[in-house]
Formats: C-alpha cells, structure tokens, sequence
C-alpha cells in the first residue's frame, strides 16, 4: 500500500532536471506525472518563460484580420498582443504594450481602426504598428539621441498562419510554422477546409475561467475515459432524446450510441497529439447532404475523416481543435498556477446558408458552451483536481496508463492511408479510454523546460 | 388579480420557482412552443441578433429542451449540480413594455442572481435584463418568449438556467 506522500519532488530534483516530475519508462510499460506539474507556482513561471514565450502559439483567424486595419487582442502566455492588417493589406502582430510608459495599449477584442491611440500620454501607431504621432514632441526638449530609437509597437519575433489559422511566437528561434505542426496539418486541414471559402469563428464570444491549472484543459480535452463519469447526466438527457423526449433541436451526437465503436490515439512531434473515433451519426454533419462534392474537393481519405470520424486534437501548447459533435477550437490561457481562461470559437464554412450553421450553433451550445450540458462538469471536475492535488498529499498520479500495453510505432494500416506518421499510436475502442493520448505533450513539457533551464535552443 | 397585474406576476413567480427549486412549477409558466434565448456578445457593446447565424449561450425554441435542463441537475450525476447551487433571483424595474396582439404582452425588468456553491464556498452574482413575452392562459399567463441578456459574460466555470 503507498504511503502518504508530501514530498517537493522538484526541490529534490537535480536542478534544471524536470524528469524527475515525469516517470517516462517506456520499456517498464510506466508512464506517471507527479502532481507539482499542476501545482507548484515556480514551475508555472518557469512553464511561461520556458514554453509558452519560446514556441509558437495559436494567436486568431486569418477571417478576422481579412481587411485593412481590422484588428484583435489576444496573448501568448502572460503577454498581451495586438494582430493588426496594415494599410497594404499584409497581416502584423506586435506586443500590444505602449513603448512610452508601457500601458497596454488596445483594450478592444477586435475591431477595426487605422489608429491605436494609448490611453495615458496620447502616443498613437498606424495598423502597421508604426508610431505615428508623439503628443507634443517638438515641445518635448528631447535629446537627439531619442530621434536614434524606433518607437513603433515591438513586433513579435515570428508569425505565420496555416489554413486561417494564424501563429505567432516571441522567440525568432522556432521552426517554420508548417514544420512545428508537422503531420497534425492532416487533422487541422479536416476542419479548415470543410467549407470551400474557407472557414471563420462564428461571432458571439463564449469565455469563461476555471480556477485550475491548465494542463487540465489540455488533458481533459483528448479524454475519452471521462465521457461516461463526468457526463452521465449529459447520457441520460442523450437516453430521452433517443426516444424523442427532451430537446428536439439540439442535433447532439451521440456520443454513446456505439461503445465498442474504433478508436486511435496518435502522437506527434512537438508535443501534437489527436484521439479518434467513429461517427456514427454523420447525417449530423451539415455538409452531409452534398458529401460527394466534399469528397471531389479534398478527396476521399479527409472527406471520410470530416464525415464518418471524429477527433479531438491539441496542438502544443495551448490550443485544441475538435471536430466531434460540433467543430471547435479552444484556447486555454493560464493565468495563475491554479487559475486558466478558456476561449472557445464554434467553426462554420464562410458563407453558409444560415439552416447549416444552425445545425452547428445548436450541437456546440448543447454540450460545448459554459452554459451547456457538458462543459461545465468539465470545469468543476478540473477544479475538483486542483482541490485534491493542491493538498500535497498525493506525489504520484495514475492517470497516464491507458493504453500503454496497445502502443504501436511509426505507420500502421490505420495512418498510411491519412498520409500521417505518428511517432506512436494506439487503437481500441471507446472504452479503452486510452491516457497515452497525454504522453507526447508532456514529453515536450519537459524538454522545453529542461533546454529553458540550459538556455539551450528550444528548436535545437 | 387581473390583466397585466397577473402577467407581472408571472414574471415574479418565475423567479420565485427558481430559487425554490421547484422545477415543474417553473416548466408550467412556459407555453410548449417557447422561445428561451440567451445571446452572446458579439463584442463589447453588441448582442448577437440572430441564432441561425452568430453564437448564443442558449437558444430553445420548444419547452422540451428545459426539461433536459432539469433532468440534468436532478440527476445527481452532474458534478457541476450536486451539490446544486443556492440561488437568490432580484427582479426590478418590471415595466410593460407593449402588446404585440390580443392576449399577448411584453415586459422588460432588470435581474440580478447572486448564486452560492457549496462545493466551492464561493459566490457570484449573474445580472442583466429580461424581456418576457407572455401569452393569456385562461386565468392566468403563460410565457412564450423570455430574451435574457447577461451583462457579465465572463463566466466563472460555468453558468446553468437556475443562475439566469
């Protein structure tokens, strides 16, 4: 029997070592996370400076920045940011921090404005981040010397997007875009080319925050173990709905309708990782009644995916795109150690009748929305988790094992026809409730962290 | 009581039901056909107007759909509900603010939720603004449409029909 254990494990690891917080054996079939990973205010700093402010991370939508000077705020980790289309029409992300005193700058989510006038001293940039007016300067007995530094809003040190998507990075030192998602391109262009424009976040926001740390979002959001504990009521209201009682219009999928249906976890380079599953409702999809033109514009293997397969997926660190009743992407910001802001964007396929993207709203409302039958028992079991481990009772956790005697590496039968190579997958059926989805994320957790504290490279 | 008095009423039993926690009671103020629509923000100073095209924190247009609401927090196996938040709805500036037909009148008022989980010992107070659409039911009113506008849309963790 264990015994109580309220050890610091990272005040007893070798300094810059984080193995010590993850029991990775593969050979000995063991995969444990010790609980400071989520708990212990230092090494949420060190995750901030360490992962977060050196890889990319998810930061909007090429639809939202579509026009000259149409903007939007988001942040990388702690840090505000302002993505702003310039006068030319090309797209700039900059620290959305004022050089003068240093206020944040633009207070508005998104919008669009030629300027971006800071509050405290009136210094006003362009679209394109130029600094175009200083209050007062001939007035200002500046030194030349002040004429010899630029005083436009800091660009950030990397920018990309991929199939509306748009990434950006504070370090220089990261891979191209398209190299760092590598093959999850597969999964993120099964929702980004459902709709033959292109697709767009379907305006109203839905955000909210849970007081826990934000790997639980990251877990939770490719776990198939708690659909049948944490949802139980949301199973039974899908039990009524079976028999045509309860909400008519929700066109939920039902998700319980085939347990035994196939699964597949797939991890990637870069800490990317994807769980699949059958669909067995598709006609729920709104693109189904005209699946044969699909299938002529991105081929078979992805309109099968889009249609006759779910997934939830995470591209590292942050950032989770499902397309499983309905077709969202999250963002899970951490704010504190035990505190995360979650955004999520429901997707549509610009330019849609209103019938199918009704049929998407209604899906996404019922389970995803914090005011949904679903994700607030998410939340409360996230905050349920933090309660327990916070405590500093329990050292080890057991929840990473699922799986681990199924592992298979490289292609299979499954991802050679998907074009995809997993660095190790995993198949069974829903119930198998697979944990190694959680492995290749928490393996980059580490690296990043142990190059962090070297000060070597992070894209070595 | 009679007229609009009796609708005004309604508006205030509906509140009263919540927080008592008397479900079908509640369920029976609402016609079968219902409307229940809690838009989102489309940004700082504007709602989403229409649910077919833009986000909404809950839109039902059948009484059917409250009913899984209910189920859910009833059911004991929804982690988020058991245990169940105590709940205190205020309700103010009640005024009528037309009839859209015979036997039918519109209302609007101001709310305000202040909610308690036991789970946690914390609480939060939800507000914003009603518009209730009611129809005449014999003696009494029934609610055919009801529009909440949540002014903090922020939510913390989450946010249920018993919170609005």
């Amino acid at each position: 029997m264990d015994s109580i254990d309220i050890s610091d494990a990272h005040r007893q690891r070798p300094a810059g070592s984080f193995r010590a917080l993850i029991d990775d054996r593969p050979d000995d079939g063991v995969f444990r996370l010790h609980r400071d990973v989520y708990t212990d205010p230092a090494l949420f700093d060190l995750e901030m400076r360490h992962i977060f402010e050196r890889s990319w991370s998810f930061l909007g939508f090429t639809s939202q920045v579509s026009q000259p000077h149409d903007f939007f705020t988001t942040h990388i980790g702690r840090v505000p940011v302002l993505v702003s289309c310039g006068e030319d029409g090309s797209v700039g992300a900059f620290l959305n921090i004022c050089r003068h005193k240093g206020a944040e700058l633009c207070a508005v989510r998104q919008g669009k404005s030629k300027s971006h006038v800071c509050p405290y001293h009136g210094w006003i940039y362009d679209s394109s981040g130029r600094n175009i007016h200083i209050k007062d300067q001939d007035q200002g007995a500046y030194h030349p010397s002040f004429d010899q530094v630029d005083h436009g809003l800091v660009p950030l040190a990397a920018i990309g997007s991929y199939k509306g998507l748009i990434f950006g990075s504070l370090n220089a030192d990261v891979p191209p875009l398209e190299d760092f998602l590598g093959d999850m391109r597969f999964f993120i262009d099964l929702a980004m080319e459902q709709g033959e424009n292109g697709m767009e976040p379907i305006p109203g926001r839905t955000q909210y925050t849970y007081r826990g740390n934000w790997k639980f979002q990251l877990d939770n959001g490719l776990d198939s173990y708690h659909l049948t504990s944490t949802h139980l009521s949301f199973m039974r209201a899908l039990d009524r709905r079976r028999v045509g009682e309860g909400n008519p219009h929700g066109n939920q999928t039902d998700f319980f309708k085939d347990s035994h249906c196939d699964t597949a976890s797939f991890g990637f380079d870069h800490g990317h990782t994807v769980f699949t599953m059958d669909n067995t409702e598709p006609h729920r999809r709104p693109f189904w009644p005209y699946i044969d033109k699909l299938r002529d514009r991105v081929g078979d293997a992805k309109a099968d995916w889009m249609s006759i397969k779910m997934f939830n997926s995470l591209v590292f660190p942050n950032m989770q795109l499902a397309h499983n009743t309905a077709l969202i992407l999250r963002v899970f910001r951490p704010i504190a150690v035990d505190l995360t802001e979650m955004t999520s964007y429901c997707l549509g396929a610009i330019g849609e009748p209103p019938g199918e993207r009704g049929m998407r709203l209604r899906a996404f409302e019922d389970f995803y929305n914090a005011a949904g039958l679903a994700t607030p028992d998410d939340s409360v079991v996230y905050e349920r988790c933090q309660q327990g481990m916070a405590t500093g009772a329990i050292g080890w956790l057991q929840g990473f094992s699922r799986g681990l005697g199924a592992l298979e590496t490289g292609q299979n039968d499954v991802t050679r026809p998907m074009g995809i190579n997993p660095v190790e997958s995993s198949m069974g059926t829903l119930q198998s409730g697979q944990e190694v989805v959680y492995h290749p994320p928490y393996r980059e957790w580490a690296r990043l962290m142990e190059a962090g504290e070297a000060a070597a490279p992070a894209y070595p | 009581m009679t007229g609009t008095a009796s609708a005004r009423d309604v508006i205030e039993q509906e509140a009263i039901c919540l927080d008592e926690r008397r479900w079908q009671d509640w369920l029976a103020l609402f016609t079968e056909d219902c409307v229940y629509w809690v838009p989102a923000w489309k940004d700082d100073d504007t709602l989403t107007a229409d649910p077919q095209t833009e986000l909404s924190h809950i839109y039902y247009i059948d009484r059917a759909a409250l009913e899984d609401r209910i189920i859910r927090v009833s059911s004991n196996l929804s982690p988020a509900s058991t245990p169940l938040a105590r709940t205190a709805h205020i309700l103010g500036g009640i005024r009528q603010t037309g009839a859209p037909g015979p036997g039918r009148v519109t209302f609007r008022s101001s709310w305000s939720t202040h909610v308690f989980w036991p789970q946690s010992n914390l609480s939060h107070t939800f507000f914003g603004r009603y518009e209730h659409e009611l129809v005449e039911d014999g003696e009494s009113w029934l609610i055919a449409r009801k529009v909440i506008t949540l002014q903090n849309d922020y939510l913390p963790s989450m946010t249920d029909f018993y919170c609005l």
